[in-house]
């Protein structure tokens, strides 16, 4: 009895893990627009706002990622 | 009864498994992709927003320009026009596939993209995830390793 409800717990349990859905790597578009990225739309004002923040905290770097956010290296 | 209703649950929730190397493509895939033995088929998934396929594909193009392998493209927008519009704008001479209702990439379900695959008979030989530099010299050396 116990085995059956420790199987029906463990059943239960992986059923709500499969309802969380996987993003697949050819489903990464909207991922990869230009509107996706840290910076947002506008490059401009992400650059204002970087030279802002480098002046402020004396360090650079480290704000954005390189690619086209489809899972490649 | 209950017991393998139980496992049944239990086991519906595990993904599907990635083809890999040494794994055989459904016989439906084959079919579609129109597979003919003995040849090494390079198939190479790709879409329009994926910025590192379209590093590689002009590469890829020139694999089959040189007749090194068959090459196959499968592009995987959602709305083919996408896809088109990439082909022509990259000259791609090798065939296309669009493959807009997924079927083909969910059944190879691949770990990242882009992702080549060396297909022979069937059978997986290799995979290829992600960006690769100068992809067209590894392709080379890899089919002549297979060849």
């Amino acid at each position: 009895m116990i085995k059956i409800l420790l199987l029906a717990m463990s059943a239960s349990l992986f059923m709500g893990c499969s309802l969380i859905k996987e993003v697949k790597p050819w489903e990464k578009e909207t991922l990869a627009k230009p509107i996706m990225q840290f910076g947002g739309l506008h490059p401009e004002v992400t650059k204002f706002e970087s030279h802002v923040y480098f002046s402020k905290e004396a360090s650079r770097g480290g704000s954005g990622v390189a690619g086209g956010g489809c899972g490649c290296n | 009864m209950l017991k393998k209703t139980l496992y049944s649950l239990l086991f519906s929730s595990v993904a599907l498994m990635a083809l890999e190397t040494g794994d055989s493509v459904p016989q439906d895939i084959q079919e579609k992709l129109k597979l003919e033995s003995d040849k090494v088929y390079v198939v190479d998934f790709f879409a329009s927003w994926c910025k590192s396929c379209k590093k590689e594909l002009p590469l890829i193009t020139n694999i089959y320009n040189e007749k090194i392998a068959e090459v196959i493209g499968i592009n995987v927008d959602k709305n083919q026009e996408d896809g088109e519009k990439l082909v022509k704008e990259l000259k791609l001479s090798f065939p296309i596939v669009y493959d807009s209702d997924k079927r083909l990439v969910e059944a190879f379900n691949p770990l990242g993209f882009p992702a080549v695959y060396y297909v022979k008979n069937g059978q997986v030989l290799n995979v290829i995830f992600g960006a690769v530099e100068e992809i067209d010299k590894k392709i080379k050396e890899d089919i002549k390793a297979i060849k």
